[in-house]
This record gives structure tokens, C-alpha cells and sequence, in this order.
């Protein structure tokens, strides 16, 4: 009688009712929940944001009248997006409940530093929404100067204190799954045995803690100069407002890889399952994240093409740009490679993951483009721009964050959600999301600027058709929110591998025992040991 | 255990050595640039902390990796982040009177003036 | 007391095991402090390089002897504590605390020389950034620069001194658990605060020695 065949009533979710038991916890996989309820709970905020920014560009004039409160909505919605969506995400959810479970360990290295995390990362999210409620901020997501160290009346200080305290908890995050790779492999489990989720973590965990410092610093010097004027942003004074600039984006460059980095482990976990084949090329993927992680630290520059920056730092800054998206296009060659000749099955989270494929190649290609630096010059500030990282961020990364949730939702609910529902949604935000980002390359090339509350005439029906596709995209989030909690009552029992995976998270109980093993696994299977026997036999 | 206090007796005598070098470096007569040579016994002092003090060439592996990580990370952030500075092309401005442009905008929610 | 008796928390194999992970994520969380204090250092390259004749003269105001006796502390601070971690490495717990607390003491007196001597004639001298600031003509913005640099500096630092200085005093009280089967803190303790002092041997140069030119 193997694990599969158990259908016992204990886990992780029946171990303790109480309030207490969730609030204290620190096992990974309620610490994971604790993060999916909130970081869900922000991510309706920022889309809130987002829904009144399209609705505001139904018509040239601007539905809303007020430019300052467009210029907060499009300072919130980033804020919120970027630190309290985007950059956790895929790590504090999927990442805290799998690492130790693919690793065969019992917990994280540093399961109290876990729980600590998720308490910053509240009390953070805490002081943005005070921000929020007393009157928001209107400079921006990228808060330059001066306009926020000497003339934006907004709350700059409370929401740059917000994301400070959030950066802690990244780095605490990143910091706990580096270590836990390095010491807390089962026996038998060599680095190069790792699922490539692992790896993709490991190589977000280093950007994570070596990047957030620096913001951490950059936002202190921010703040001091906005309330003391020191002087460092300013020129009349000694001061140079592009070094803020450089300290900016010398973390939040790296730090879009830390959004999309999971991502790609996340698909790379899904295609090979789906394609009942072994990942084509899994050494070149692995240091293709490596790769990405150190090369994702050189490029940042390519923010500051037009901001007065020495032609010759933007000359080698584009150069270095380039070189950035050869090992994300050597992983999409990888994924494609691994689909050939496989037994395709097309379930939901394999619908999200070829969407994935498809947007963000889309997305990365036309980052080329604004890596380029004469293109540049006429593409930025403009919606070309916005469309070139919503095309990553969102048909990207939120994909794949949905790939994810949909394909561990059986190991971390033990329910099935119903397939044919996952199915139209994927179907309606692959749509959703075209009709919404694709107008908005031709805007951008038409010449609308971004971050203005009107528009010329001539750019209204492009903009009608993103708003239009706004409310599809909305549809396809609101869709899963309903039927994954849904299933969480009504959602059939899941067994303990459902989707014929390989990886040591399919070896325990769905959902698993608060410690994971019954008894330690030891390792002796390459990763992506596919096809599984009992998969061959469906081959005509 | 006494070779152990040997080798810390050691590196701090050595680390007092570089502070006197540094010291008498700043003392001798270095153009402006050069000057700033004098950090070089400054980083060989951080060194010896990191090796005898802290004991990184002992120990798991880990360690050394992160050490070297942060060193070539911070390297990155002061070199790649001065090549816009030391490479700008400086187009300097008549400024005609240093106080006159500041006073004209209203500082947020601060009553004392911001400039002199 | 043998090593199979020697607790650990469930999730490792061994306590050894549990002591290297310990000491790896203390050494990471200090690269992680590295680049904290990195946008400092290049705020300083740019305000020297933009102000170079202002910054040096702000540079120059700095009391030297101060500065140096203050290094000189430190280190020996750092020696120590490292000497306190050898010896309870090899079981002497009473030259454990008698290290702490030599190593702790050096570290008040530099906190007692930095802000209550330095810092308070710093002040008297009008050097604190702000509409009184005492230098004043062409050099004043760089000079100006020099000193939020240097407050800012010393004051991130000596917030971490005194972080350092709660963990070294946990660590004498504490004295009495560890031994040479278990004194993981002791280590820890130890690179934190061998690193605040790398930062002050970075800081030192920077703020009192780079700028005296003639």
C-alpha cells in the first residue's frame, strides 16, 4: 500500500483550528497561505487601481477630470503591483510551500525568520494603505527626484517608509530559501537534481537579498531629503538628481527578474509534466538563471537612456541590455524543445504555461526594442513602454503565478479544482490580456505619452479597445478567485499525485502532513524522470 | 588554542600596521585622485578581519561565496554606477545668482526655507 | 557531552549541521548589509566628484585624532570578542565573558568618543548641514555634502554599534549555556560584530583621511 493509496483526513490544515495556531505558526506551508490570502487581497487593490485608470481613458478629456488623482491612481497601482504583488508573490506562496517539499526537507532553514517576514510584509502593507487612505501619492512608482524630495505634496514618506519595511521581508524571504538549498537537500538530492523551480528561487533569493539593500538605502536617502534637504538629489546645492536615479533602478532593474525569475521555474515545472518529456536542456536552463540573475545587476541604466546620463554609460548600458535577453530566449527554446514530439496534454495550468510562452516572448522581443538606444529615445515615456513590461509582468508572470497555482492547488488543497472552468479561464485572460497590452504598442509608436490623464483625439478608439479588454482581464481574474474557492468546499479529493508529475512534492499526501515526510526521502531519480510508466501506455 | 590567540595577536598587530601606512599615506603630498589610493590598506584591513577575526577560510563553503557575492556585487553598484559621472560632458551655466531660482516654489509642508 | 546529545530543531540532522546553517545565513545577511551601506559610498563619490575643492575642505575639519583613536578600538574590540569565540571553543566559559566584556566596553567607549565628544564639538563648530552651516562661499555645498555624508555615515554605523552592543551583552548573559559542543550565538554574535568594524575601517578613510590633502 503505497502514499497514493491513503486517503487519511489528517495534514498541515488539520493540525490546529485555533486563530492562534495560524497566527503563530511557523510551518512553510500556513506561513504560504497566510501570504496567498494577502498578497490576494493586494492584488484586487492595485487591480481596483488599474480598473479606474482604464476607465479614466475611455474618452480623451478623461473620465475622472482630476490629473492629480489619475497621477495617485497610477502611483498606487504601481506601488501596490510592485512590492506587495509582484516581487512576492510567486516566492512567499508557491516558493514557501515547495521548497522544502521538492528538497525533501522537513521546513525552511529559518522557519521563526519565515514567520517574521510575513508579519513585516503586513505591518508594510499596513502603511501603504494608511498612505493610500490619507490622500496617496502622485509622483510615480519610481518616486524621482525632485519632484518628491522638494515639490510632491503626497504622503512620499509614508509610502517609501512602506516599501522600506517591505524590503526587509524579501530579503528575510530570499535569505531562508538560499540557505535552506544550500544545507537542507535530502540524501541522494545533488544540485544538479534540483527541480529547476529550485534553482529559479535560488537565483531570485540572491537577487533578493543583494538588491533590496541598496533601495533599503536609496529610500532613506529619499526620505531625509525630502524632510532635511540634505542636498545629495539636489543640484543647486552640490547634489545630483540622477544619482537617485542609478540607486533606483540599480535595485528595481534586478528586481523585475525577481518577478519573472519564479515564473520561469514555475513553467518549466508544468511543460515537462504536461508534456509527459524530460525538460530539453536542463543544464542550460539552470545556468540560464544563474545567468539572468548576475547579468539582470548590469543593465539598469537602460531606465535612464534620456535622462542626461553620459552617452557613453547608455552606450555600454545597451550593449549589456541585449546580452540580458539571450539566456531568457535560450529557456523559451528549451520549453519549445521540450513540447516537440511530447504527449501534450492540455489542462489548465499548460494552457497558462503556452500562454506564457507566447506572452512573454512577445514581452522580452520588444524589450529589445527599448534596449535599443535611437528606438529608445522615441519609445520612452510612451505606451509602447508600458505595454513592452505589462506584456511581461502580467501576460508573464501573472500567468504563470495562475500555471502554478492551478498545477500545486490539488498538493496544497487537497482538492481538484473543476477543470473545465480553469480551462475558459485561461482561455478568457489570454484573450482579456491581448485586447487590453497589444493597442497600447501602437500607441506607444503613434506617440501617447504614458502617465497622462488625456489623450489627443486621435488615440481614442486604441484606448477604447484596451479599456474594453480590460473588463475580458478582469473577468479571467475574478473567474479562478471563484471556482479555486469553490473547491476548497465542493472541489473533489485529490490523491497524492494527480497530474503523474515527477518531483518529491507528488510523493507525500494531498495536502501534506505539517512534517511533509513520513520518513526522509533519499533521492536517487534524475529530475524530470519523464515519461512515467503509467502515462506510456496512452501513446497510439 | 594558544596557536589560535597567536594568530589573532597577529592579524590585529598587522591590521595596526596598515592603519599607520594608511595614516602616513594621507599624510604625503597625492594629487587629488590618488588620493584616494589610501583605501587600498583600508580594504587589505577588512580582509584580515574577514580571515582571522572571522575565521572565513575555515568553515562550510557557503560563506566564502556569499563574501565574494557581496564584494563583486558593491563593486558593480561603485564602478558601473560612476561611469555616467566620470564620463558626463559637463556644459556649465552662467548662474547668475545661486539663491534667486530656489525661493520662487513653495517647500511642502515645511515653514523655515530650504536654502541659505 | 557527545554530539548525538546535542539538541536541534527538527528540520536539521545534527546540531553541527544546524550551527553551519547558522553561521552561513549570518555571513549572507552580511552581504546583504554590504550593499546597504554601498549607495552611501558611491553618494560619496558623487558629491566629491561633482564638489571636489568643498568636499576635501569639509573633509579637513574632521578631528583626525578622534578618528584614529577610534579605529584603534575598535579593532581591538574585535579582537576581542574573537578571542572570546576561541575561548569557548576550547571551554575556559570564564575568559568567554571576560572577552565580552572587554570587547563590549571598547565598543561604549567608541559610541562615549563618537557621539559624545566628536559629535557635540562637531556641532559647536557649526558643521551640522543646514542654513547655520559654518562654512560658507564656494566650498560650502561640497563641505556641506562632506558633512551629511559624514553625520549620515556615523550615525547608520554607530545604530549598528549599538545593535552590536545589545547582542554582545545577550551573549554575557547567556554565557553560562554555551560550550565548546554549543556556542553558535557566541560565532554569530562574533561576525556581526567584526563586520560593524570592517564597515568603520571602510568609513575611516572616507571621512578623515581622503580629503587632507595639502
Amino acid at each position: 500500500m503505497s502514499v497514493t493509496d491513503l486517503h487519511t483526513e489528517k495534514s498541515y490544515l488539520t493540525d490546529g483550528f485555533t486563530l492562534r495556531s495560524w497566527l503563530l505558526t511557523t510551518d512553510h506551508k500556513r506561513i504560504a497561505l497566510l501570504y496567498l490570502g494577502s498578497i490576494t487581497l493586494f492584488f484586487f487593490v492595485g487591480g481596483l487601481a488599474a480598473a479606474l485608470i482604464r476607465y479614466n481613458l475611455i474618452v480623451p478629456e478623461g473620465m475622472i477630470g482630476s490629473a492629480e488623482t489619475y497621477n495617485k491612481l497610477f502611483t498606487m497601482h504601481g506601488v501596490v503591483m510592485v512590492w506587495f504583488f509582484l516581487i512576492p508573490a510567486i516566492p512567499v506562496t508557491l516558493g514557501n510551500f515547495l521548497v522544502p517539499l521538492m528538497l525533501g526537507a522537513r521546513d525552511l532553514a529559518f522557519p521563526r525568520l519565515n514567520l517574521a517576514s510575513w508579519y513585516l510584509f503586513v505591518l508594510a502593507g499596513i502603511v501603504a494603505l494608511y498612505s493610500v487612505v490619507a490622500g496617496g501619492v502622485d509622483t510615480g512608482w519610481t518616486f524621482y527626484t525632485p519632484l518628491t524630495s522638494a515639490y510632491s505634496k503626497g504622503h512620499v514618506v509614508a509610502t517609501v517608509v512602506a516599501i522600506f519595511i517591505a524590503g526587509f521581508s524579501s530579503i528575510a524571504t530570499g535569505l531562508n530559501f538560499i540557505i535552506t538549498i544550500h544545507q537542507l537537500r535530502a540524501p541522494g538530492m545533488t544540485w544538479y537534481k534540483m527541480p529547476v523551480f529550485l534553482w529559479s528561487l535560488y537565483a531570485t533569493s540572491v537577487i533578493l537579498v543583494l538588491a533590496t539593500p541598496v533601495l533599503a538605502m536609496t529610500l532613506l536617502l529619499l526620505a531625509f531629503e525630502r524632510i532635511f534637504h540634505i542636498g545629495v538629489f539636489d543640484p543647486a546645492i552640490g547634489g545630483d538628481p540622477l544619482l537617485f536615479q542609478h540607486l533606483f533602478w540599480f535595485y528595481s532593474h534586478p528586481a523585475v527578474y525577481v518577478m519573472i525569475l519564479p515564473g520561469f521555474g514555475v513553467i518549466s515545472e508544468i511543460v515537462p509534466a504536461f508534456s509527459s518529456k524530460t525538460l530539453f536542456g536542463y543544464k542550460f536552463v539552470v545556468w540560464a538563471s544563474i545567468s539572468i540573475a548576475v547579468i539582470s545587476f548590469l543593465v539598469w541604466g537602460h531606465h535612464m537612456f534620456v535622462a542626461g546620463t553620459s552617452l557613453y554609460s547608455a552606450l555600454v548600458f545597451s550593449i549589456l541590455s541585449f546580452m540580458v535577453a539571450v539566456p531568457s530566449a535560450i529557456k523559451v527554446f528549451n520549453w519549445i524543445g521540450t513540447m516537440h514530439n511530447g504527449f501534450i496534454r492540455f489542462d489548465a495550468p499548460m494552457l497558462y504555461a503556452i500562454g506564457f510562452i507566447g506572452l512573454f516572448t512577445m514581452g522580452g522581443l520588444t524589450g529589445l526594442f527599448v534596449a535599443a538606444l535611437a528606438a529608445d529615445v522615441h519609445l520612452t515615456q510612451t505606451y509602447f513602454v508600458v505595454a513592452h513590461f505589462h506584456y511581461v509582468m502580467v501576460g508573464g508572470m501573472v500567468s504563470a503565478f495562475f500555471a502554478g497555482l492551478h498545477f500545486w492547488w490539488p498538493k496544497i488543497t487537497g482538492r481538484l479544482y473543476p477543470e473545465m472552468w480553469g480551462r475558459a479561464g485561461a482561455v478568457i485572460m489570454f484573450l482579456g490580456f491581448n485586447l487590453t497590452f497589444f493597442p497600447q504598442f501602437l500607441l506607444g509608436y503613434l506617440g501617447m505619452p504614458r502617465r497622462y490623464h488625456s489623450y489627443p483625439p486621435e488615440f481614442q478608439v486604441l484606448n477604447v479597445l484596451s479599456s474594453a479588454g480590460a473588463t475580458v482581464l478582469a473577468v479571467g481574474y475574478l473567474l479562478p478567485l471563484a471556482y479555486l474557492t469553490w473547491s476548497l468546499l465542493y472541489g473533489k479529493r485529490a490523491s497524492a499525485n494527480p497530474w503523474n508529475a515527477t518531483g518529491l512534492e507528488w510523493k507525500t499526501q494531498s495536502p501534506p502532513l505539517t512534517e511533509n515526510f513520513i520518513s526522509t526521502p533519499v533521492v536517487t531519480d534524475p529530475p524530470y524522470h519523464y515519461p512515467r510508466p503509467e502515462v506510456a501506455q496512452h501513446h497510439d | 588554542m594558544s596557536q589560535r590567540l597567536r594568530h589573532l595577536l597577529l592579524g590585529w598587530a598587522l591590521l595596526l600596521v596598515l592603519l599607520a601606512i594608511e595614516f602616513g599615506l594621507s599624510l604625503t603630498p597625492l594629487d587629488r585622485l590618488a588620493r584616494t589610493l589610501v583605501l587600498i590598506p583600508a580594504v587589505l584591513m577588512a580582509g584580515i578581519v574577514a580571515t582571522i577575526f572571522m575565521e572565513l577560510g575555515r568553515g562550510p563553503e557557503a560563506p566564502r561565496l556569499f563574501a565574494v557575492a557581496g564584494l563583486l556585487w558593491v563593486a558593480i553598484l561603485l564602478g558601473l554606477g560612476s561611469l555616467d559621472p566620470m564620463t558626463r560632458i559637463v556644459y556649465h551655466v552662467q548662474t547668475p545668482n545661486p539663491t534667486s531660482v530656489s525661493h520662487d516654489f513653495p517647500e511642502p509642508g515645511s515653514e523655515r526655507p530650504s536654502r541659505r | 557531552m557527545t554530539e548525538a546529545s546535542l539538541t536541534h530543531d527538527f528540520q536539521y540532522s545534527n546540531a553541527r549541521h544546524q550551527a553551519e546553517s547558522a553561521i552561513s545565513g549570518m555571513w549572507l545577511f552580511l552581504a546583504s548589509e554590504v550593499l546597504f551601506f554601498g549607495p552611501l559610498f558611491l553618494a560619496w563619490i558623487y558629491s566629491r566628484h561633482w564638489n571636489q575643492s568643498g568636499f576635501d575642505e569639509g573633509a579637513r575639519q574632521t578631528d583626525l585624532m578622534l578618528g584614529t583613536v577610534n579605529t584603534v578600538i575598535l579593532l581591538t574590540s574585535s579582537l576581542a570578542y574573537s578571542a572570546g569565540v576561541a575561548f569557548i571553543e576550547a571551554g575556559n566559559r570564564r575568559r568567554l565573558i571576560q572577552c565580552c566584556v572587554i570587547a563590549w566596553l571598547l565598543g561604549a567607549a567608541f559610541l562615549v568618543v563618537k557621539f559624545g565628544i566628536e559629535w557635540r564639538h562637531d556641532f559647536s563648530k557649526g558643521l551640522f548641514p543646514g542654513p547655520e552651516f559654518a562654512i560658507v562661499g564656494p566650498l560650502r555645498d561640497g563641505a556641506q555634502l562632506f558633512f551629511v555624508f559624514y553625520f549620515l555615515g556615523t550615525a547608520l554605523h554607530g545604530l549598528h554599534m549599538f545593535v552590536g552592543l545589545i547582542l554582545v551583552g545577550w551573549i554575557i548573559v547567556r554565557a553560562r549555556e554555551f560550550s565548546p559542543g554549543y556556542y553558535t550565538p557566541v560565532s554569530v554574535v562574533g561576525l556581526y560584530w567584526s563586520f560593524v568594524d570592517m564597515v568603520w575601517i571602510i568609513l575611516y578613510p572616507l571621512i578623515y583621511l581622503v580629503g587632507r590633502g595639502p
